[in-house]
């Protein structure tokens, strides 16, 4: 998987052009309207989504439509269910490793009477 | 097409256990605390290093000790222990702890700097923890822990030089 992904998503304003995505195909003037930043902005983040893989064009005649692809999505979710995994496991050792700790303190305060 | 909502958000843990809020606390924040859960199955840690401040790090070693893990170590061509580093942003006792980790032991999954945020609360006689990763930390973040690892290189450097 490539760092490139969350470098990618970790401009707010990117983020922003992806939400405006979401809801289909849509040329720049029209997520210029939405994410309201210049429309040279939007061509450049847009650039920069394409060459990572977020993002195609295709033209329309004068327009060119942009629209999301699935793959690097699909890597940030293979990775979020792991990396969750991950630390659910990790999570059952902490609950086992506080329970220890508590009984162990008990026992001690039971001792010293 | 449809975005994931799980992909698009941050990842949110939630837990609520018995105990006061000072022994969570400690759990994430002193070396026994640390020593006793910290790391996946089939490892142990020991903390050489906790600097429990904004900036501060905390450095650890992670050995393989369970047979499976310590196979698939070998098998991967990979040491049984390894040294691993995280360092804090925010420290503020007993309810939130930031720090920044390079999550490096997901396999098949390129190394990548996480933002992990835990936040307790207490709820009567428990304490409700709440863990927040994010991969996709802003680029003030990303500036910050590498400033700590610059230091960290800069004193590594200069002992080098020393012997």
């Amino acid at each position: 998987m490539h760092v490139d992904v969350f470098q990618t998503l970790a401009d707010p304003t990117r983020r922003r052009i992806v939400e405006a995505l979401l809801s289909g195909e849509q040329a720049v003037n029209d997520i210029v309207a939405v994410v309201d930043i210049d429309q040279s902005g939007v061509s450049r983040h847009l650039g920069i989504l394409s060459k990572a893989g977020f993002v195609q064009v295709r033209p329309d005649g004068p327009r060119r439509l942009y629209s999301l692809k699935p793959e690097p999505f699909r890597e940030l979710e293979e990775w979020v269910t792991a990396y969750r995994r991950l630390w659910e496991g990790r999570l059952d050792k902490f609950a086992d490793a506080l329970a220890h700790k508590q009984k162990a303190r008990a026992a001690k305060s039971k001792e010293n009477g | 097409m449809a975005m994931n909502e799980q992909a698009k958000r941050r990842i949110r843990l939630e837990r609520t256990y018995t105990a006061s809020i000072e022994d969570v606390w400690d759990m994430w924040t002193t070396k026994e605390g640390i020593e006793s859960w910290w790391g996946p199955d089939g490892f142990s840690v020991k903390v050489r290093k906790l600097d429990l401040r904004p900036g501060g790090q905390l450095h650890y070693a992670m050995t393989a000790t369970a047979a499976p893990q310590v196979e698939f170590m070998k098998k991967a061509g990979m040491p049984l222990t390894t040294e691993c580093n995280a360092t804090y942003s925010e420290v503020s006792p007993p309810h939130r702890l930031a720090y920044a980790h390079l999550t490096d032991f997901i396999p098949g999954i390129a190394p990548y700097s996480v933002t992990h945020l835990i936040e307790l609360t207490p709820l009567g006689d428990s304490v409700q923890m709440v863990l927040t990763f994010d991969a996709m930390h802003d680029e003030e973040w990303t500036k910050r822990a590498t400033m700590g690892w610059e230091m960290e290189l800069g004193k590594l450097t200069k002992a080098l030089a020393k012997s």
